[in-house]
């Protein structure tokens, strides 16, 4: 009997994974099991282009609607997993019934964090993680309407930069000193900030929402500090956490997301994880880290696809992801939660540079506005975990393709 | 019938080993890639979100990736090697003479 395989979460990851499955030649079953009524799709666009309204869905899908059928996979959209038993490998749904499987994927992905906040459950006030949320807010957006949006990590960021672009006025409120504070530093945020003070964003900084107000919907949100700010909606952007509670109790080993080591593989033989819900070992960094980004999100779905197939690979990219805000466009590669010293080529000012995050003189992870080309060329240097000279790092007439080279013959200039 | 014309649009020294250049040709943007000796020329617009290539992008043998969103491409056939883009860039035939580029269009 052929052998089945079944993926939790229609996602990026979970697509992608069913895609290789038959790319490289699997004849079992394939089962895709997801919550959303959609097809896979890519969620970059829903903060930008879709939310403007710039490009259609189909844009987005990964496949095309009738890929799954003509490649076999037993595509159930609208489903959700309830509970998986590890022992009888069976997966329960919520439509009813259980599935069996031979080898079982999770790629349920994350699901945004709702705060405990008065008021939140009051109308016109928006999350965004799904296209249908995305469509709950483009049915809100009005030029002169104003909205208030709730933390500036990079979901926050996106909406109000393609809301300003829309015409609305946009007042964002976050509890750091700056935008993206958690992941790019004080130095980076300044330059992000400027940057929406300059598209005609308000800011609420060191500050917290502490009520939503408003009869009938939200008219405004009250703040720790004591301020009243007036809004037609708000958009709540304040982290994410991983959906794994049909794995609690399974014996699959959960900490921040499924734990995984570098092939994808689970605690449970026969189970893997992919995709923002793999909390993964990277064999380059030494360490677990979970990834929510596009690219993590579809690469890793492949790496497991092929390791549920025996042809198993070590995972270990360089993390990479970028942000698109008005005409900036930023992107990161490596992995860093904090730095003993950070170094910028070129200027923060201008809004053209590379800062380079240093651990014990290695490079962890840069972040360039606009510099798409020195991000590419700073990931091998990422990789290689080299100790590299500053000077060089932040000397614009240093070609950083050489400087691994000399890393790694030992010269100095 | 199709009838292609030969352009010359550069001198081959014009480009570096190991990176591409753009030149406009009849209104195209056209990205020549020297791929350490070994000459290509593409479309220059990524197919994504129309980025030029040869401005923002890598070249790494014969794969160039697009500065802005990390598309790959093969310079040897503008085929889409990774996502985010959606369709392949166009691929011209190219020869090097004397010195110079041509590419038929």
């Amino acid at each position: 009997m052929s052998p089945t395989f079944v993926i939790i979460g229609a996602s990026l990851a979970g697509g992608t994974a069913a895609a290789t499955l038959r790319r490289d030649g699997f004849d079992g079953d394939v089962i895709l099991v997801g919550e959303e009524p959609h097809p896979p799709y890519e969620r970059p666009p829903l903060s930008k282009q879709y939310l403007r309204d710039e490009a259609p869905f189909e844009k987005a899908l990964l496949r095309p609607a009738g890929f799954y059928e003509d490649n076999r996979i037993d595509a159930r959209f609208g489903v959700a997993a309830t509970r998986v038993d590890t022992a009888g490998r069976t997966v329960d749904l919520t439509v009813g019934g259980s599935i069996h499987y031979d080898k079982l994927l999770i790629a349920t992905g994350v699901r945004n964090r709702r705060l405990a906040i008065p008021g939140l459950e009051l109308p016109n006030i928006f999350n965004l993680r799904s296209v249908d949320d995305a469509d709950l807010i483009r049915n809100h957006i009005a030029p002169g309407q104003r909205v208030a949006v709730i933390g500036m990590g990079f979901i926050g960021c996106e909406v109000a930069a393609s809301l300003r672009q829309k015409g609305m006025e946009v007042v964002c409120i976050d509890p750091s000193p700056t935008p993206l504070f958690r992941v790019l530093g004080e130095e980076v945020g300044q330059v992000i900030s400027a940057v929406h003070h300059e598209h005609g964003v308000e800011t609420l900084f060191n500050d917290v929402v502490t009520s939503f107000e408003g009869q009938g919907r939200v008219e405004r949100v009250v703040t720790k500090s004591g301020r009243r700010i007036d809004c037609d909606l708000a958009v709540v952007g304040v982290g994410v956490e991983p959906v794994v509670d049909f794995a609690i109790g399974s014996g699959l080993e959960i900490s921040n997301g499924i734990l995984v080591d570098e092939y994808c593989e689970t605690n449970v033989a026969g189970i893997y994880a992919a995709g923002d819900v793999a909390n993964h070992y990277h064999p380059v960094f030494g360490t677990r880290m979970r990834v929510e980004h596009w690219q993590n999100a579809m690469q890793q779905g492949a790496a497991a696809a092929r390791t549920m197939l025996a042809k198993r690979q070590s995972y270990d990219p360089v993390h990479w992801f970028w942000s698109d805000q008005y005409d900036v466009n930023l992107q990161y590669a490596g992995f860093h939660q904090s730095s003993d010293r950070v170094v910028v080529r070129g200027s923060l000012e201008a809004r053209d540079f590379v800062a380079f995050y240093l651990n014990q003189g290695r490079i962890d992870a840069v972040v360039a506005l606009n510099r798409g080309k020195d991000v590419r060329r700073v990931m091998p240097l990422i990789k290689a975990r080299v100790a590299v000279d500053p000077g060089r790092l932040r000397d614009e007439g240093a070609d950083l393709r050489g400087i691994l080279d000399d890393s790694l013959s030992g010269a100095r200039p | 019938m199709i009838t292609t014309r030969s352009v010359t649009i550069a001198r081959a020294t014009d480009i570096q080993p190991g990176e591409l250049a753009a030149f406009d040709v009849e209104g195209v943007r056209i990205a020549v890639a020297n791929a350490n000796g070994r000459y290509f020329a593409i479309d220059d617009t990524c197919t994504h979100e129309q980025c030029s290539l040869a401005a923002e992008g890598t070249l790494e043998g014969t794969v160039v990736t697009c500065g802005c969103h990390g598309a790959q491409f093969d310079v040897t056939t503008g085929a889409v090697l990774a996502p985010p883009a959606p369709a392949p860039v166009k691929a011209y035939p190219l020869r090097v003479d004397q010195g110079d580029v041509v590419i038929e269009v």
